[in-house]
């Protein structure tokens, strides 16, 4: 088919003036700015309040080894860890929303989490026995690092059945799909409860700690062990940001569009697992992030998919950090684990940006 | 071009098309034409390459279509759902656009020759004064517009559509109708599209392919196709055939159920 001459092409610098001033420029600048305000305020507030000048003294090094330690291996630690679960939760939801075209998926909710929970406390309990029973002298308990792989592989196989599960006649049914994800949840999370209570022995009151969600003694080990999951999902998610934008489409009009629809459906379902299985192995299972931040983004940025992408990472990063900091000060001594806390911030903004659709 | 060979479509135990050998002539408009539930989507389907045959095959330039890379194959023959999703929140131009993807790397953004092709296909449909506007915002015969657009910004030679028509009041029918047979027309494209009416597929159609109950039943010109009998025969109605607009077949008619009710009601009268 031919096409008639057309009009020239738009200039670089021009595109590039526009974008800086755009709204969708100020949407990530503000998104940013507000991430670093909450990871000063990470650093300086807790139990006792640090001023600026010891915060500053305390990353240069020059302050006394009591503000040291406070700031170098209690708060910093959390902070930052903080910021990675908050991104793995967010994206993780945002490729599940995504690739099935429902709005309600989330890790928590399709039962990822439930399925990453399980097998992670399996694997403690069992390792844990082995290692006591090899030495009954050696009290130190399953090492941290394997606990993501295990929550992995429970997430990928709740991930596969939820998803072929949600299959009816050979297309996704979002009803399906988040119908079976929520009796799959309900029925994992009554094994696990149920493997704790049995075979939890000393260490229930730490797994149920773990299980509520919580960032409590994150320390520099937590951040080192989530790093490396936290670049293979970035780099996955974008590399599945032209497919997804494709993918939004019904499902026979995208393989029409010559995108080889189970393969990228497939690997995005893949990356939202390993995001959200291996933050479920390190700091357990924390609700919520995964949904509201990508429809807070969706509302935020339109239809445009990397800013929507963007906007989850800062949002997602702000939201963890700043609902770890009030659930360890509003009432101190005591801690609200991050997970109730971020329902509770969260939810409301939710319901009001809801109630401003058109 | 495109044709079928004693092709059979099945879903599950289903079947739903019944040994159909035809050609579809290359630069011209085809019509499927059918009761409900005759194999006419699923026929479409079936070209797109998005239903794997029973039995029998499809080809495109001689070769079997699932054979086909799905990159390669979306750059000879685009394809409209009867209901397409519009993305949350998207806009017209975005939308358009997304009929680029396979003519760059997956990984690419869009590429000057993209912005192109989008802004010729948005003029081409008329849609260019929408362009910055949301889809969902947009009437449906708009929204139809748009669809057909990012077909064209697809850049293909062949463009199949499953019931075009179907949610539009009759104004927009005419008007989706007219535009395909314009593009047909001036770009020689090839379009291939399950249709209801059938005085409409007698009014646009160079060929008229009635299914039914997934056989090929008759294929030729509209004056060829629309007898009397055929039309009582596939459709189970009474009809009397006239001469419409420039020449081509009108029809009008009644059900037969409702002839033997009443032998009194009036007949319809055709007016051109």
């Amino acid at each position: 088919m031919t096409q008639p001459a057309t009009t020239t092409p738009r200039a670089d610098q021009r595109s590039l003036r526009k974008f800086c001033t755009s709204p969708i420029a100020r949407l990530v600048l503000a998104g940013a700015l507000s991430l670093a305000m909450v990871l000063v305020a990470g650093v300086q507030l807790g139990a006792i309040d640090l001023t600026w000048a010891q915060v500053w003294a305390g990353l240069a090094g020059e302050s006394s080894q009591h503000v040291q330690r406070v700031v170098f291996e209690l708060r910093l630690p959390r902070t930052l860890t903080g910021v990675l679960i908050g991104i793995h939760f967010a994206l993780s939801g945002w490729l599940l929303q995504l690739l099935s075209r429902n709005p309600l998926a989330e890790a928590g909710i399709l039962g990822i989490s439930a399925g990453a929970s399980l097998v992670a406390v399996a694997a403690f309990i069992v390792g844990d026995w082995l290692v006591s029973s090899a030495n009954p002298y050696n009290n130190t308990s399953f090492a941290l690092q394997y606990l993501p792989l295990f929550a992995m592989a429970g997430g990928l196989v709740t991930a596969l059945a939820v998803y072929f599960l949600g299959m009816r006649r050979g297309h996704l049914s979002p009803v399906k799909m988040t119908l079976t994800g929520a009796v799959l949840a309900g029925m994992l999370h009554a094994l696990t409860t149920g493997a704790l209570a049995f075979w939890g022995h000393a260490h229930t009151e730490l797994v149920a700690q773990w299980l509520a969600g919580s960032l409590y003694g994150a320390e520099w080990e937590h951040l080192r062990t989530l790093l490396p999951w936290t670049f293979i999902g970035l780099a996955g998610v974008a590399l599945l940001v032209r497919p997804l934008e494709v993918m939004q489409l019904d499902d026979e009009h995208v393989r029409t569009l010559g995108l080889v629809l189970n393969r990228w459906r497939a690997f995005a379902l893949l990356i939202a697992t390993l995001l959200a299985a291996s933050a479920v192995g390190v700091v357990g299972p924390v609700g919520f992030i995964g949904l509201l931040i990508p429809h807070i983004s969706r509302r935020l940025a339109g239809a445009n998919l990397p800013v929507q992408l963007v906007l989850c990472v800062l949002l997602g990063a702000v939201l963890a950090v700043l609902a770890d900091l009030l659930g360890r000060t509003l009432f101190s001594p005591y801690e609200v684990p991050v997970g109730v806390v971020s329902a509770v911030l969260g939810v409301p903004f939710f319901l009001y940006l809801l109630s401003r659709q058109p | 071009m495109l044709r079928t060979e004693h092709l059979s479509l099945a879903y599950g135990d289903k079947q739903v098309v019944d040994n159909v050998s035809l050609a579809i002539p290359e630069g011209g408009i085809t019509c499927l034409l059918g009761p409900n539930g005759s194999g006419k989507s699923t026929l479409l389907k079936s070209f797109a390459g998005l239903l794997p045959p029973r039995s029998g095959q499809v080809f495109l330039d001689n070769r079997p279509v699932a054979q086909w890379d799905r990159r390669r194959l979306a750059l000879r023959l685009a394809m409209l759902p009867q209901k397409p999703v519009v993305p949350d929140g998207i806009r017209v131009r975005d939308l358009i656009a997304l009929g680029r993807f396979p003519h760059r790397k997956w990984w690419q953004r869009n590429l000057t020759t993209d912005d192109n092709a989008t802004i010729d296909a948005m003029a081409m449909t008329g849609v260019s004064d929408l362009a910055e506007r949301p889809v969902e915002a947009l009437s449906g015969g708009q929204q139809q517009r748009v669809w057909i657009a990012m077909a064209l910004a697809q850049e293909t030679d062949i463009l199949l559509l499953d019931e075009p028509t179907t949610f539009l009041d009759w104004g927009y029918q005419l008007e989706v109708l007219e535009l395909l047979s314009t593009l047909n027309r001036q770009h020689g494209l090839t379009v291939v599209m399950s249709l209801h009416d059938l005085n409409q597929a007698a009014q646009f159609a160079d060929r008229i392919a009635v299914l039914a109950d997934g056989q090929l039943d008759t294929i030729g010109s509209p004056a060829e196709v629309m007898t009397e009998s055929l039309v009582n025969r596939v459709f189970r109605v009474h009809t009397s055939i006239t001469a419409g607009w420039e020449g081509r077949p009108f029809c009008s008619g009644f059900a037969e159920s409702a002839q033997s009710r009443s032998r009194q009601r009036p007949r319809c009268i055709a007016t051109s």
